[in-house]
């Protein structure tokens, strides 16, 4: 591994200016088990780390004022599955948290760190987006906020600029039930060949914005609009189901790698979508 | 008659146990010596290639690094089961794993850092990636002075197939692929080698067969045996890794007698992956027939393994897919053929079960056909044609216990006993494997499935070389405290604790008396090595000759003391008592201490040896009798299949082992659920991708073990069909539990969807593909 | 480049000058010379090197060592004092579920974790729980059965 100089700031000012002076060469670092892997393999070689450990700004899950929930980038995926209120009232984040790595490595690993890793298949990326979360960033021109759908740019990429943070989430109150399946070769450890996400809320039997998310087949975490635009305004029926399946299955384009072929990625798709559909029906087992 | 014993059947724990579990237990990465230097090896970067050119200037003049070897440093001498292979290629490289240079240095960083200064010239060779391609006319020769690519072919017959063929009325024929898998032992591969001032070599080792190692480095280092001596350290792990010399042993020995200082070489896992020996693919072309009445007529086999580029003791299963194929069930007519290929792949060696999960895949799934064609119950179909005990295979094979028949009846049993539960009440009783994952289908979707398969291993050592002995000295104090010195090893499988079982037993002392060496070659008897599952057997046998003869001495003793003889004595409870009147007794250790501290006074100190009845197999025709006994069992796999995703998932999975005797249950047990996690690997996970020579998954997020959360609920049934050859009628299990899996997930698959998979591992993509090519069948 | 990081391991408080690259892996076995914690992938997906810190369970080799300031780390080391077992250790031996021993330590780290913050674990929980502890001697068996054991007691 290259040299690299390490800090560890204690305040998100403090973090802030330090990734201002130190430039390109340095990242900040939140549990490190992807970047210290990546740092291990090669595959990133910083000069610099900035720890974020310290940084009590990026902790903490709280109410928000328009009841929705503040989520801290520094959570970790172990609070996510054992957090309270997520459990009552977001609870698919604690279930996908549950699917992720190890207990060892959700000890670890923060809410941050797996969105900013920017990888197409971070498992927490399609439940957030489907619940509508929004980033928020803060950086050298001050503070800014995105729809999550539109933080990530490409494989390994986000739209967080040169010294900025992900400082938190926005996520507003529950529109519904939401629930994301996660398909890979083993119950847990394994990063998905196929993850869906969907949130479904009802009005008088028809569906209200609709959401479906997909993981892992597309250079970034992808939003199925086409498929939500054949679910809106509409029962929950069989047939609806499976016309929206295909057409999230038509949007999405999945690689081969080693883990799975582009083919039966791009069927899982369409498997994996109606599947969290039905479990979203309002006598279903959901969640 | 067996005696039957306290300890003999006890659930002892492990002596080793506490240590381990304290932490206390020194593996090879823990070994530290007074100025310890750092070894690593700089593999080759091309997977066939001419060597022009080596330039290691710059690595040398980096701070920290003490000495860069390259071929210049190797002996002169060839060794390997082929004498194929040398420490450092400096002509030829053959694979990605050839070892070019080696680095000695401070600390592990600067070895690493100095492997990047190392400038290597290649002249690039065409590579060839397969068996086949290797065989084909034009191919490059790997090997030039073998003349061939073609390794070593295997024949084997016995009876006459066209009688078989025409005496069938059914007949079945499939194509089986099976894949590269890996030990993925815990612990990665380490040894510490250190030159002593006068010449002798030491080395801390995870070695299999330190004899046989000792050996091969005296030819391959070109000193003498006596100047070598092999030390085990815990070992986290084998299974069949450390069962050859490879490069990294002699190199590091090269290493510390460069440095004159002792030298730790230590893999990282993700050379693990790629370095060490793997178990061979194979492709094999499989013809069976049955007549009418259900007996099994003929088996014509044909196989096609890669097995890398050098050759060690663990390319020749080929020995083991015939045992499997020739006598696994009463068949009458067998032709046997397989071919082991050069390939400029990832070299090949022994791995657990040692070519029978792969023949027991192919054999079962073949019986599994024959039943279904004959319209016959699977279980009925194969106890119709199972092995019986005191018979002789047509191979050779001199069976003398056998449960196989027990074992399938026991399988059969619990399959029912499931059944029987219903759906919902067997769901509940599954709990956790039911509800683990988030993506399991709804009941329209998931289809059950139970499956069965049987497996023969040897069980009472197997002849593969000049000795398949093993030697054992026990010597008791005057304390009473019994030392028992064994030359098998504990690999972890806990030979030691049976062993101290067994001399216990013996001795009539209790088990906290009796303490077990058997980690010095400098004082430990011979044993040729811990593998195909004889050490309970041999080694058992071995010190239970020890215990008795120590047992006589003290016997001559005591029965002088209590005025009776010998035959009268038994050892029991820590004493030495007349069986007719339990009250004419005297504490074993007084007895110890009257023999020896007396004019003309003698020390009790027993020696056993043990070398079965076998014989080498034959070279031509492969026949005779390998072993002592054989083991053997029967798996039951119940399984779900997600017919939209291809998913898997075994609910339970039931084993009987004909053992014997379960001198430890605990023991065997363990054996099993262990073997059965690598079974259940083999068929549904486990798969190291290869291309090009290069292994695409190296680390434990792709090449995916089962975890406690993948894992069925398993049931282990022990048969005892008390051996008589066995010590306390045991017999070996280590190998068993992971080599009818495979095929009982099959059989269940085909049972719950109707598709054959003769492709492994049984991956969620491919039994999709193959749920949909086929054809659906509903269940009765 | 090095660093000051002080930090507490089973007690004993420790201030030691590490190079940046180091893990708490690393240091525990070089620096400190614990060698209990094993090193089986150093990539965070065996579970060999985990250890408590601050009481949660972690994998010691995706801990940045220099990260690890004001850290209370416990490893097997620190588990059993004054020569007894813990029950856990205890469980483990007694049930047969230790065999080579190489993943034994993380396991029983990541049980006391477990058993502390669940004294009556379901077999799914425990199960879901070890997850990230391989093994591949025992097919976790008498693993699972060990920590199950330990409810009566709890």
């Amino acid at each position: 591994m290259k040299e690299f100089a390490f800090h560890s700031p204690n305040s998100l000012t403090e973090a802030l200016e330090l990734l201002g002076e130190l430039g390109e060469q340095a990242r900040p670092l939140a549990g490190g088990t992807d970047l210290l892997l990546q740092m291990r393999q090669g595959e990133r070689l910083p000069g610099a780390l900035v720890s974020l450990r310290r940084l009590t700004e990026l902790k903490g899950i709280h109410d928000d004022a328009d009841g929705g929930l503040r989520l801290g980038a520094g959570t970790t995926l172990r609070e996510l599955t054992r957090d309270a209120t997520i459990r009552a009232r977001y609870p698919c984040l604690a279930h996908t948290a549950a699917l992720m790595g190890s207990e060892q490595v959700r000890s670890l690993a923060t809410l941050g760190g797996n969105l900013c890793n920017g990888s197409p298949s971070a498992d927490l990326a399609p439940p957030l987006i489907a619940l509508g979360a929004e980033a928020r960033i803060s950086g050298p021109r001050g503070e800014r906020a995105l729809p999550l759908e539109t933080f990530f740019l490409g494989p390994g990429s986000t739209a967080l600029q040169p010294g900025e943070l992900l400082t938190h989430l926005v996520v507003p109150p529950p529109q519904g039930r939401c629930v994301y399946l996660k398909h890979a070769a083993r119950a847990y450890m394994d990063i998905p060949m196929v993850g869906v996400a969907a949130q479904l809320s009802f009005e008088r039997g028809q569906l209200r914005k609709p959401r479906i998310v997909l993981g892992a087949v597309a250079p970034v975490p992808l939003r199925a609009t086409a498929a939500e635009r054949a679910l809106e305004d509409g029962p929950l029926t069989q047939e609806r189901i499976q016309a929206a399946a295909e057409l999230a299955q038509a949007a999405c384009s999945p690689i081969s790698d080693l883990r799975s072929s582009q083919g039966y990625r791009r069927r899982m798709v369409r498997v994996m979508v109606v599947r969290a559909l039905e479990s979203l029906r309002p006598n279903g087992s959901g969640e | 008659m067996n005696q039957r014993g306290s300890l003999i059947g006890a659930r002892v724990p492990k002596r080793d146990a506490p240590q381990k579990a304290s932490g206390r237990a020194v593996y090879g990465h823990d070994v530290r010596l007074p100025g310890m230097l750092h070894g690593r090896i700089l593999y080759s970067k091309h997977p066939h290639a001419r060597v022009l050119a080596v330039d290691t200037s710059r690595a040398e003049r980096l701070p920290g690094v003490k000495w860069v070897l390259t071929s210049a440093d190797n002996p002169g001498t060839r060794f390997g089961y082929g004498k194929d292979n040398i420490p450092f290629k400096g002509e030829v490289v053959r694979s990605l794993r050839d070892e070019v240079a080696g680095v000695v240095a401070i600390d592990e960083d600067a070895a690493e850092e100095a492997l990047e200064l190392i400038r290597v010239e290649y002249e690039p060779l065409p590579p060839v990636f397969s068996a086949q391609a290797a065989l084909a006319e034009g191919a490059p020769l790997l090997h030039p002075e073998h003349g061939s690519n073609l390794f070593q072919g295997f024949h084997y017959e016995h009876g006459d197939l066209g009688r078989g063929e025409s005496d069938s009325a059914v007949v079945v024929e499939n194509q089986f692929r099976l894949p590269y898998v890996s030990h993925a032992c815990m612990e990665t591969s380490v040894i510490v080698a250190n030159f002593e001032p006068g010449g002798r070599l030491t080395l801390w080792s995870t070695t299999q067969i330190p004899f046989l190692l000792q050996r091969d480095l005296a030819e391959a280092l070109d000193m003498d045996g006596r100047d070598i001596r092999i030390l085990q350290t815990a070992i986290g792990g084998a299974f069949g890794r450390g069962l050859d010399i490879y490069p990294f042993e002699p190199i590091a020995a090269l290493m510390a007698r460069k440095a004159g200082a002792p030298v730790r070489l230590s893999f990282s896992r993700r050379e693990e992956f790629q370095a060490t020996p793997v178990r061979q693919p194979a492709e094999v072309v499989l013809r069976a027939g049955a007549d009418k009445h259900g007996r099994l007529t003929f088996r014509d086999v044909s196989a096609l393994l890669d097995i890398g580029a050098y050759v060690s003791w663990g390319t020749v299963t080929p020995l083991v897919f015939i045992e499997t194929t020739a006598s696994l069930y009463q068949v009458p007519h067998v032709r046997f053929q397989a071919d082991c290929v050069y390939t400029n792949n990832p070299i090949t060696g022994a791995v657990r079960g040692y070519g029978n999960p792969q023949s027991t895949f192919y054999v079962e799934t073949a019986m599994d056909r024959l039943a279904e064609a004959l319209g016959m119950d699977p279980v009925e179909f194969r106890l119709l044609n199972a092995n019986q005990p005191n018979t002789v295979t047509p191979q050779g094979l001199v069976i003398t216990s056998c449960g196989l028949k027990e074992c399938l009846e026991a399988v059969a049993a619990a399959a029912d006993q499931g059944s029987a539960a219903g759906g919902q009440g067997a769901d509940a009783a599954l709990g956790w494997a039911g509800a683990v994952g988030s993506t399991r289908g709804g009941d329209t979707t998931r289809r059950r499935g139970i499956g069965f398969a049987s497996t023969l291993n040897v069980g009472g050592g197997a002849r593969i070389y000049r000795s398949d002995g093993c030697g054992a000295i026990v010597k008791v104090d005057d304390f009473g405290h019994v030392c028992l010195v064994t030359g098998s090893t504990e690999i972890g499988q806990g030979s030691e604790t049976v062993l101290a079982q067994i001399v216990a037993e013996t001795l009539g002392v209790d088990i906290a008396a009796v303490s077990v060496e058997n980690s010095d070659t400098d004082t430990k008897p011979w044993d040729v090595g811990v593998h195909a599952s004889r050490t309970t057997f041999i080694a058992g046998n071995a010190a239970h000759l020890a215990a008795l003869e120590a047992r006589a001495k003290i016997f001559e003793t005591a029965a002088e003391l209590l005025q009776t003889d010998p035959e009268q004595l038994e050892a029991h409870a820590g004493q030495v008592r007349v069986k007719r009147d339990p009250s004419r007794a005297m504490p074993l250790d007084q007895v110890v201490r009257r023999r020896h501290f007396r004019e003309g006074g003698q020390m009790v100190i027993g020696e056993g040896w043990y070398d079965p009845p076998t014989k080498l197999v034959d070279k031509a025709t492969y026949k005779g009798n390998i072993s002592a006994a054989y083991g053997f069992g029967a798996q039951m796999a119940d399984v779900e299949v997600d017919v939209d995703t291809g998913v898997v998932r075994v609910l339970r999975l039931v084993c009987a082992n004909d053992v014997g005797r379960a001198i430890n249950p605990m023991a065997v047990e363990g054996q099993i659920e262990g073997g059965a996690q690598m079974g259940l690997g083999y068929a549904l996970t486990e798969e190291l991708l290869v291309s090009q020579g290069r292994v695409l998954n190296p680390d434990f997020l792709d090449y995916r073990l089962f975890t406690a959360a993948d894992m069925p609920r398993i049931q282990t049934i022990i048969v005892e069909s008390e051996d008589p050859g066995g010590p306390f009628g045991a017999k070996g299990v280590g190998e068993m539990g992971g080599t009818p899996t495979a095929a009982a997930i099959a059989n269940a698959v085909f049972d719950a969807v109707g598709v054959r998979i003769t492709e492994l591992p049984m991956t969620p993509e491919r039994v999709l593909a193959a749920i949909e090519a086929g054809e659906r069948r509903t269940r009765p | 480049m090095k660093t000051l990081v002080s930090l507490t391991v089973n007690g004993v408080a420790h201030e030691l000058y590490v190079d940046t690259r180091r893990s708490l892996l690393d240091v525990l076995r070089s620096d400190l010379g614990l060698t209990g914690t094993h090193r089986g992938c150093d990539s965070g997906d065996c579970g060999a090197c985990t250890v408590l810190r601050n009481g949660l369970p972690v994998t010691a080799c995706l801990a940045l060592a220099a990260d690890c300031g004001g850290d209370e780390v416990l490893t097997i080391e620190g588990l059993a004092v004054g020569g007894s077992l813990d029950p856990v250790q205890q469980a483990l031996v007694e049930k047969g579920a230790i065999q080579c021993g190489f993943c034994t330590p993380g396991v029983v780290m990541n049980a006391v974790a477990l058993l502390r913050e669940n004294p009556r674990p379901s077999e799914l929980e425990v199960r879901q729980a070890l997850a990230g502890n391989l093994c591949r001697c025992t097919g976790y068996v008498k693993i699972v059965e060990a920590v199950l054991s330990l409810q009566e007691a709890a």
